[in-house]
């Protein structure tokens, strides 16, 4: 069924794809927490990864929550992928002398996608990503100071909706 | 389980859609022991499938069946097969509305005798006045349970997303600030509870503190022995005998299957889209070009409202999230005015949106990514945002057609829905935009951002109403001028947009359909 919104995966699908929910110890380190596709193909996983970390930088986020949405377009796009992840190492080389991940300023890194930002490749990981990524519910309160879902609480009643004091003024 | 009628009944009325206009139609007809069979295409849920959950909502109750989004308009480019936002399910939108109930004003029904002809609108008064109208607002009020007189509820408490708002509001100088009126309880009313401000409206009330023909209207008809509805049954065309009176309803069911229901009268009640794409499919050689389309009007005249949206961040965290989403309203601009620069109004009605679809709807065309466009994502929890309802002239080009070889999955052709904007929508969205933001502005917004239009949701006009039939779909009743046992009971028969969301005028003119076909049974007309 055509989808004009991202990506058609529910976000409990990608997740149990992904392992991220099952993701345990605290001990491991960060790339053992990839899921399994980004571990069996770390050269591939990096490079995305810058890609997806300059399409919505957030410092604070850890590369996996970056992967996770990712991971379906591998299953289903990988050739798009591969090709558009070449080709803008291929405009990296010829205006910086380097792959794209190598561009140490992230204002050209940004440069360089603005000129790919039409394309199908660059659309099909920042209309996965803009979904997957701020659907994750582990990094909302902390990241963003989104509470999510409040039925279960009886909602804000008594915690907040209407507690402001306008004191900035 | 409810009441089942034959197929072959030819006494029962078939009602197509269970939403705002059909499950109103289905219960009062019900209870005046008029009986129907409500045909949806979409499925059954209960209030534990409603989960505080945007993209889970979206993709477990939208309409997705393929759509063409035409026009210039950005929202050709941004969403290209989701034009508008409406629900697939029993109780149609009603499970994803906000809540916003305001009247239309009286000057809105006789638009075009106030302003006269404007160029390259296609303007009309309504055939029907406000003074018609308002004992039907009062009994939609006190049926829904808007907050206000009709009901006696309070008004809600203003959270702190419209706090903000209104601050600013007040200092530009307005003075029409409201929390409401809502149909959502503030305490517990026709057996439903108080609204616990969880902040998820537009995903549907677990609660059901809101109102919805979900869990109101449609199981009481049912539950009256009257009404039977059958979830998963797309209507497919309606028939009509020699003398050209509609007579049964072609539907696929759930497995599939085409059904044909025989039919005392049909109304048509699939929202502005599907309303006029099942006429224009019921062509014939009685009516080559559609049923009720002798004026050449059935699909013309699609108005979305002129709206915009605009988000501000302030100095310290808002939380928007956290109560009602639709929570208060600013009707100062909702007056005529030409003054102004443009005619019709609009209201300006704060929202939220949960980080989820912000993240999305902020900038959803391709630029819509970047460092900066982060940073505002990190500052979520301080934004307030507004919505600007606004009047959007009728425009003969502006409407639902059928394109020509792509089909959906039952066959039919798929609906090209074209939009374009008349010069004075983008005045008053202008204008508009520019109050919102001095109202930020005036209550110390950090910045103020402009967010683009998201698929439509208020969808309205595209089989209107007209006092003469070379002028439109129906009569002042809803009923077609060219078949007198069609009616059109949905958002489609809207004449004009108003600065004010439609449901409370659809669910007037329901009920006051229903007075109307059950008086004309009773002469035997029908
Ligand atoms: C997110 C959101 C927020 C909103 N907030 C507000 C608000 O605050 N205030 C307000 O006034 N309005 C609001 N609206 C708009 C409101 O929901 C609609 O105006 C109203 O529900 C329209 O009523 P309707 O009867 O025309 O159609 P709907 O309520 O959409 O019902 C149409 C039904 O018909 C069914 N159908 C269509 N075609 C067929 C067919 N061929 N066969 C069988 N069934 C069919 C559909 O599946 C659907 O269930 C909002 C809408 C959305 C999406
Ligand atoms: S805020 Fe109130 S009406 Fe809205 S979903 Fe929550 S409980 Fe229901």
């Amino acid at each position: 069924m055509p989808l004009a919104i991202g990506t058609t995966l529910s976000r409990r699908r990608f997740l149990t794809l992904t392992g991220v929910l099952a993701a345990g110890s605290l001990a491991l380190s960060a790339s053992t927490l990839w899921p399994r596709w980004a571990r069996a193909e770390p050269e591939l996983a990096t490079r995305l990864l810058r890609l997806g970390r300059d399409i919505y930088p957030h410092e604070a986020i850890a590369d996996r929550y970056y992967l996770a949405p990712l991971t379906p377009l591998l299953g289903e796009q990988r050739e798009l992928i591969a090709a558009g992840l070449d080709d803008l190492d291929r405009r990296a080389r010829a205006a910086h002398g380097r792959d794209y991940a190598a561009v140490d300023s992230a204002a050209e890194r940004e440069a360089l996608l603005r000129q790919i930002e039409d394309g199908e490749f660059f659309q099909a990981v920042r209309n996965t990503l803009v979904v997957g990524l701020y659907d994750t519910p582990e990094l909302w309160q902390a990241h963003f100071g989104y509470e999510g879902s409040s039925w279960e609480q009886g909602g804000y009643v008594g915690r907040g909706y209407n507690d402001l004091v306008i004191d900035w003024l | 389980m409810s009441t089942r009628f034959e197929h072959d009944d030819d006494g029962v009325l078939v009602i197509i859609g269970s939403g705002a206009g059909g499950g109103t139609l289905a219960h009062a007809l019900a209870r005046k022991g008029i009986k129907s069979v409500v045909l949806e295409a979409g499925k059954r849920y209960a209030l534990e499938d409603i989960e505080n959950d945007e993209w889970a909502m979206f993709e477990k109750i939208s309409w997705l069946d393929e759509r063409i989004t035409a026009g210039p308009r950005q929202l050709s480019e941004t969403f290209p097969n989701l034009p508008a936002w409406i629900v697939k399910g029993v109780g149609g939108s009603t499970i994803h509305w906000a809540g916003v109930a305001l009247r239309f004003q009286p000057h809105e029904f006789r638009l075009h005798s106030e302003v006269g002809d404007i160029a390259g609108a296609n303007l009309l008064d309504w055939p029907i006045s406000y003074e018609e109208l308002e004992p039907y607002y009062v009994q939609a009020e006190r049926h829904m349970g808007v907050t206000g007189d009709a009901s006696g509820m309070p008004l809600h408490d203003w959270n702190n997303n419209f706090m903000v708002l209104a601050e600013g509001a007040r200092r530009v100088g307005y003075e029409k600030l409201r929390a409401g009126p809502m149909a959502i309880n503030t305490r517990p009313y026709d057996d439903r509870p108080q609204c616990m401000q969880a902040g998820f409206c537009m995903q549907g009330c677990r609660f059901g503190a809101k109102w919805s023909t979900m869990y109101t209207d449609i199981p009481r008809a049912e539950a009256t022995g009257y009404c039977e509805v059958r979830p998963n049954a797309m209507a497919l065309t309606i028939e009509h005998d020699e003398r050209g009176r509609v007579n049964a309803v072609v539907y696929a069911d759930a497995e599939g299957n085409l059904q044909r229901q025989r039919a005392r009268a049909v109304c048509v009640a699939g929202n502005s889209i599907e309303s006029p794409r099942l006429l224009l499919n019921s062509h014939s050689a009685l009516f080559p070009d559609g049923l009720a389309n002798s004026s050449g009007q059935v699909g013309r005249n699609y108005m979305t409202h002129a709206t915009a949206c605009v988000f501000a961040e302030m100095p310290k965290p808002v939380n928007m999230h956290r109560g009602t989403t639709f929570a208060g309203i600013i009707s100062d601009e909702a007056r005529l005015d030409r003054s102004r620069g443009f005619v019709g109004g609009y209201t300006l009605e704060v929202m939220s949106l949960g980080l989820p679809f912000f993240a999305k709807f902020m900038d959803p065309a391709n630029g819509g990514w970047g460092r900066d466009y982060a940073a505002i994502l990190e500052k979520y929890d301080h934004l307030s945002g507004v919505w600007i309802c606004g009047e959007d002239l009728p425009m003969e080009e502006n409407g639902i057609t059928l394109h020509d070889s792509r089909k959906d999955q039952y066959g039919l052709p798929v609906p090209i829905v074209y939009k374009g904007d008349h010069p004075n929508d983008e005045a008053l969205r202008r204008h508009g935009q520019q109050q919102a933001r001095s109202c930020y502005e005036a209550v110390g917004a950090v910045r103020v951002f402009d967010v683009p239009d998201f698929p439509t949701s208020h969808n309205v006009g595209t089989n209107r109403m007209s006092a003469r039939p070379e002028d439109g779909v129906v009569n002042q009743w809803g009923q077609a001028h060219d078949i007198d046992n069609l009616f059109v009971s949905d958002g489609s028969q809207f004449t004009s947009s108003g600065a004010e969301n439609p449901t409370l005028t659809i669910v007037a003119l329901a009920l006051r359909q229903a007075d109307h076909i059950a008086e004309r049974m009773s002469r035997g007309e029908l």
